[in-house]
């Protein structure tokens, strides 16, 4: 509710922000709630509980590596309006963006092996919070929405 | 800006919809078998929440129109008129679509709960931040057509 009382002082860019960390947490909770659902629907055991403990590092290690030596790749947020263009042309990435996780999606459920489900899905996660932190443009954001989408439509129309 | 958006009618709409859903809960509630239906159902409530996010993102400067008197009283007529046409419209175009693929909405639940839960949000966001009476009276209208579909068309 404060994105909603607040929204008339602040600037667009702020805005914008916000909206990108919403959409952020929004994929974060899909991500876990696909990992529940495969999980249980698969019928996977925890019995190589060492290789499960370790599989996450997998994806986060490279995630902190390449967010610590890159700089920022964009300029942030834009004040105004965004061009025709530009809207229909990142309309059509999100929509690309989208059928290509309704793909990954598709892959990860064929896996069967836990500790590789959880790598795949944690490595969606790091990029997820590598545009986060360095792609904070309307790019990242077509992005983060195409993986959130791609993944509901798996989740609602092939699983 | 919140106290003048959560009138009355917000709070009955919303409400609409939520019988909506929990009526179509209770009509798919021996299908619910397995945890893949559940998933089903959550997943197509989340569906529109990322895309609004994004439209809101690009869109972030457009129709910001003030809730005046004046503004009311020169769309009252065409957000009427949009109310019934998009109630009529939505009403026949599920009654034809269940005519050509010979299928109840009742056995595509899972669609009802996208149609329900896409609309209102829309409803919500489109209510809080840019209070569109056009939008809202399509809205409104797609909403009322699900919910008299529902209720009354489906014996």
């Amino acid at each position: 509710m404060n994105l909603f009382k607040t929204s008339g002082d602040q600037s667009n860019a702020n805005k914008r922000d916000m909206l990108f960390s919403f959409q952020t947490i929004i994929v974060a909770g899909l991500l876990t709630f696909t990992t529940i659902a495969f999980f249980f629907y698969n019928d996977l055991s925890i019995v190589k509980g060492i290789k499960v403990v370790f599989a996450p590092f997998l994806s986060v290690v490279p995630l902190l590596f390449v967010l610590s030596i890159l700089r920022d790749l964009r300029k942030g947020f834009v004040e105004g309006n965004y061009t025709k263009q530009e809207i229909v042309k990142f309309c059509v990435i999100t929509l690309g963006i989208t059928l290509a996780f309704t793909g990954v999606t598709f892959l990860l459920s064929k896996i069967e092996a836990l500790e590789i489900l959880l790598a795949g899905i944690i490595a969606i996660l790091s990029i997820v919070f590598f545009l986060r932190s360095k792609i904070k443009d309307i790019l990242g954001m077509s992005i983060v929405t195409g993986i959130a989408e791609g993944i509901i439509v798996y989740m609602i129309f092939l699983f | 800006m919140l106290k003048r958006s959560l009138n009355i009618t917000f709070f009955i709409t919303v409400g609409v919809s939520l019988i909506v859903f929990i009526y179509l809960i209770f009509l798919g509630y021996d299908e619910i078998k397995t945890l893949k239906d559940i998933v089903k159902i959550v997943s197509s409530i989340l569906f529109p929440i990322p895309i609004l996010f994004f439209t809101r993102f690009i869109v972030i400067e457009h129709f910001l129109p003030e809730n005046t008197d004046e503004y009311k009283a020169k769309h009252q007529k065409s957000a009427t008129k949009f109310l019934v046409v998009s109630i009529i419209v939505t009403v026949v175009l599920i009654q034809l679509l269940e005519a050509i693929t010979n299928k109840k909405l009742e056995n595509a639940l899972v669609l009802a709960h996208l149609i329900n839960s896409t609309t209102i949000s829309s409803y919500v966001f489109n209510f809080l931040l840019y209070n569109n009476l056009k939008a809202n009276g399509i809205l409104s209208g797609v909403l009322l057509a699900l919910a008299v579909h529902i209720f009354f068309l489906s014996a």
